[in-house]
């Protein structure tokens, strides 16, 4: 077992020698003001049986989940997810139908009773395919599943009852690395089969109120490695590089900490300029509610890639089934639709499309869509300090849900991700990175060699809570039982059909069924 | 008035209307992101380029209609420069459009030549109900297919009323093909066509000679016509697109959920159903009274004494008693009330007729307020708003349909017009 655990300060953050103090046994840190990312590699023959089952069938398993709470970004920990749980799949064999997958999840998530959320049975049935860019050099995952999950305790818990305690990490150390993950902004788990090892990474883009301060402890096995970095981290020459400067020690091997100055060519990349966005639904959203991503002018200026870089600016929503897109009004090419909404272009999507199914006959958990989007004309922005925002608006569709008591339901929205790509024609592989961030579920969908730049989200919660009018039916004695509409259904449509018939009886007997023409004088009357 | 005196000046302007909501769709849809073209319009012409590029039209979703559709509709996938395009694109619109003024022109026809009206009298009601009516004009030039079949309709009545068994019959067999619902005609028309219509009376009384006297040349001629063409379209398609075809223009109509609110008097109970909170499965035999009214009473009854006004309530019927029903549905008898309004006691008791008006008009207009408040507002407004309203609005067309079913027991029936 390897871990590693990363300060990362800003570069007006104050740092005095006396708060990260490296003994032969043990390293502390005392009030440390940094953000922390603190990862935890183990083998694939350390884990628990139940855990290595579901690993063994796995080409590659990758988790993202991301806490709904807004964070700022931390070079070079500066990509992003929508929040909740991300789940990025490849099975080793891809007619391989488990359902050891599902159950780990089920574990996981803790599903509720929440009529909306789709419960993993078969991965076939409740995850969707991502488009490839190219099937036989997939940069993304096969299988691809989301729900909203404001709170990893159910994941914390599972570490703690089956990682901790059935394997050699057992200890103190282990529940309390676990328990911190609850404070987590971000939590990262990787497995791939080639290197055979499972990655829990977690992010804290701030420090706990008065800094962090903790005593790393020498790992009691020579097999395991506790890695510490203090670092600051800054542009580097290129464009596409960052670099980074500090303190680097390898707890119980180094008896000091020693100084290290690197640079690396990053995928993600900062701002330069402070870059916010805000998402809204225009009220009231009715059973079409409409996105909108509003951004201060300021924020949109082209970020400082290569040249010959082309740039676009790029929002990435991850939908639960509840609410949806029409593919085929979104992939319009009509520029007055893209202009009056300020899009570009839809540039893919994956999922659930039904455009009309209700949400209990869906399976797949939903829909993820890829759009560029328009900007204000460089002039504009330049000459003209304008202090209106800037809005694209997404018009969606909600599926109706099943009846509740009080007439309504809740969905879930998470406020999709908005960056800027910049692809260049040839560019440095960015796999040297040791902070290198992949399969977020958007990043597979441009080519390798593509650079991210982030707009932040700003507001209290980065979940947007849609109220979906339903049927109400309720129990008891009330006016809105189910009953009622079976059997007021059932009263009209029986008298409405002797009435219809009744009639019918009174011609038929005044006449005679096969009679015609009843008074030829009618012939001419008006 | 003298507009009316000449049928060319009535169906100048009918089209001259048409035309100008053309041009005004395209002047729209150029200039303003809310589009003047129908939804529907854009699936039949992406199916039309599917079907250009070699491909099934069912490859676009929803896309629920006769592949005839989407290969008639050809033309709006050519490729060609900014002018012609839109007028390429309009193809279909203009077809729809010109099927209008001719199941107008039709139905001019047979009132002229089978209801023995004065061509003044004819041309009025005709405009009023559909040549003019405006609502008709822009569901066709927004690119809705309904319009098509008024004119297979009314060429379904012109073949019957002209005594042409084998033509009605393949225009049955091909409205069925293209819209399920019009086979409830082929029982009327096939009731109506008795053998003293064929001119050969014969007063029989025994039960054998009876049920032996039932099987008359033209009713063996259309009834057969009528399989064949049925059967022979979808051959066709089935051995063009197999089974996706079936699927989506048959099929797809017997599996569908339709748990949207819509104007049926069964939405709201096929919505708590098919969320499965009903506790009994009353709505599986919804098909009964609509079937045992449209398919067998109003057939028996009225077919015979007014041909028109049988077919005119069965649609009634059908549409009133649907477990789904969408203002497009209005359409399909709209085409039949020029023939049985002018002799309605709707026409000749004024108060009721326009009572009948005001209350259907105003059931509309509670439902969609009710709509309104669901869709835009996001109000829970399915109980008891859209139920009462639903529920409303069938009492209202129940009562209407009534009042059809009454005159069309004591109205003149239509004079058939043998080929000169």
């Amino acid at each position: 077992m390897k871990r590693r655990i990363t300060f990362i300060q800003r570069v007006d953050a104050g740092f005095d020698p006396e708060q990260a103090v490296l003994t032969a046994s043990s390293l502390s840190v005392r009030n440390l003001d940094a953000a922390r990312e603190d990862r935890i590699t183990v083998g694939l023959d350390e884990l628990p049986t139940e855990l290595r089952t579901v690993l063994e069938q796995s080409h590659e398993l990758h988790l993202r989940w991301a806490s709904e709470r807004p964070f700022g970004a931390v070079t070079p920990f500066s990509s992003r997810v929508s929040p909740g749980l991300h789940l990025n799949y490849t099975p080793l064999k891809s007619e391989s139908s488990s359902e050891v997958l599902c159950k780990l999840l089920r574990t996981v998530v803790a599903p509720k009773s929440d009529a909306q959320h789709k419960d993993c049975s078969e991965q076939e049935e409740s995850f969707i395919t991502p488009p490839l860019l190219s099937t036989r050099f997939a940069s993304s995952a096969s299988l691809q599943y989301y729900t909203h999950l404001p709170s990893i305790q159910s994941l914390v818990e599972y570490i703690q009852s089956i990682f901790c305690a059935q394997s050699r990490a057992d200890g103190p150390e282990c529940h309390t690395w676990a328990n911190a993950l609850l404070s987590a902004d971000s939590v990262d788990i990787d497995y791939d089969s080639i290197s055979h090892a499972l990655t829990v990474s977690g992010l804290w883009t701030s420090p706990p109120t008065g800094g962090w301060t903790e005593v790393f402890q020498k790992p009691a096995s020579d097999a395991d490695q506790i890695e510490f970095g203090l670092l600051g981290a800054e542009g580097g020459l290129e464009p596409e590089e960052i670099k980074m400067g500090g303190l680097l020690a390898v707890v119980g091997q180094d008896n000091k900490l020693k100084p290290t100055m690197f640079s690396f060519p990053s995928r993600h990349q900062p701002l330069t300029e402070p870059s916010s966005y805000t998402v809204s639904f225009a009220s009231p959203t009715g059973l079409h509610p409409t996105m909108s991503i509003s951004m201060p002018r300021s924020s949109l200026k082209r970020p400082i890639a290569p040249s010959d870089a082309t740039c676009a600016l790029h929002t990435y929503l991850t939908l639960p089934s509840v609410i949806f897109g029409d593919q085929y009004q979104l992939a319009t090419t009509d520029p007055l639709f893209l202009e009056s909404h300020n899009l570009v272009a839809l540039r893919a999507l994956a999922g659930e499309m039904d455009l009309e199914a209700p949400d209990w006959v869906v399976q797949r958990w939903g829909s993820t869509w890829l759009l560029e989007l328009a900007t204000p004309e460089a002039e504009d922005a330049a000459n003209t300090p304008d202090p209106s925002n800037w809005t694209a608006t997404i018009p969606l569709h909600l599926r109706y849900l099943p009846p509740s008591e009080t007439g309504h339901r809740t969905a879930h929205v998470p406020w999709p991700v908005v960056f800027w790509a910049c692809t260049t024609e040839d560019g440095t592989k960015m796999g040297v990175n040791p902070f290198d961030r992949t399969n977020l579920g958007w990043d597979g969908l441009f080519g390798p060699r593509t650079m991210f730049y982030q707009l932040q989200p700003v507001g209290d919660r980065l979940v947007e809570e849609i109220d979906v009018p339903v049927l109400r039916i309720e129990g008891g004695d009330s006016y809105f039982q189910g009953k009622y509409i079976e059997f007021g259904t059932c009263v009209a449509i029986s008298l409405g059909f002797m009435w219809v018939l009744w009639r019918l009886v009174r011609v038929a007997w005044s006449s005679g069924v096969g009679n015609k023409r009843a008074d030829a004088a009618h012939d001419k009357r008006e | 008035m003298a507009l009316f005196n000449s049928p060319a000046r009535v169906f100048l302007s009918a089209t001259a209307l048409r035309l100008v909501l053309l041009v005004y769709g395209g002047w729209q849809d150029a200039h303003s992101p809310m589009k003047y073209t129908d939804i529907d319009y854009m699936v039949f012409t992406d199916a039309a380029r599917y079907v250009s590029k070699g491909e099934s039209p069912y490859a676009r979703d929803t896309y629920r209609y006769t592949p005839l559709l989407a290969w008639m509709l050809l033309p709006t996938a050519w490729q060609s420069a900014a002018p012609w395009s839109t007028l390429t694109f309009a193809f279909g619109k203009a077809l729809f459009a010109l099927s209008d003024v001719l199941a107008g022109w039709l139905v001019v026809q047979l009132l002229v030549r089978c209801h023995h009206f004065p061509v003044e009298r004819a041309l009025r009601y005709v405009a009023a109900v559909w040549l003019w009516n405006p609502m008709v004009a822009n569901i066709s030039t927004r690119g809705s297919s309904e319009g098509l079949l008024g004119v297979l309709v009314a060429a379904l009545l012109w073949a019957t009323l002209t005594k042409k068994p084998i033509l009605a019959g393949l225009i049955l067999g091909l409205a069925v093909h293209f819209k399920i619902y019009p086979f409830i005609y082929g029982v009327s028309i096939l009731w109506w066509w008795d053998a003293e219509r064929d001119g050969s009376a014969t007063a029989s009384s025994g039960l054998l000679s009876k049920a032996l006297g039932f099987i008359t040349r033209s009713r063996v001629k259309f009834t057969a016509a009528a399989l064949v063409s049925f059967v022979a379209f979808n051959f066709v398609m089935y051995l063009q697109y197999g089974q996706s075809f079936l699927h989506h223009t048959f099929f797809h109509h017997l599996t569908r959920i339709d748990h949207r609110h819509n104007f049926s008097p069964y939405s709201t109970l096929l919505y708590m159903s098919a969320a499965g909170g009903a506790e009994t499965r009353f709505e599986a035999l919804a098909f009964l009274p609509q079937l045992i009214l449209a398919v067998v009473a109003l057939p028996l009854v009225l077919a015979k004494k007014n041909l028109t006004t049988a077919m005119l309530a069965q649609t009634f019927t059908f549409v009133t008693f649907n477990k789904v029903c969408t203002s497009q549905y209005f359409l399909w008898y709209l085409i039949l009330l020029p023939f049985y309004l002018p002799s309605s006691s709707l026409i000749r008791k004024p108060t009721l007729g326009i009572s009948a008006a005001i209350l259907w008009i105003a059931g509309q207009a509670l439902w969609l307020h009710q709509g309104y408040s669901l869709e835009f507002l996001g109000l829970s407004s399915f109980v008891p708003g859209l139920f009462l309203a639903g529920l409303f609005f069938f009492a209202v067309n129940v009562w209407i349909l009534g009042i059809i079913v009454r005159d069309g027991g004591e109205s003149a029936g239509e004079t058939t017009v043998a080929l000169k």
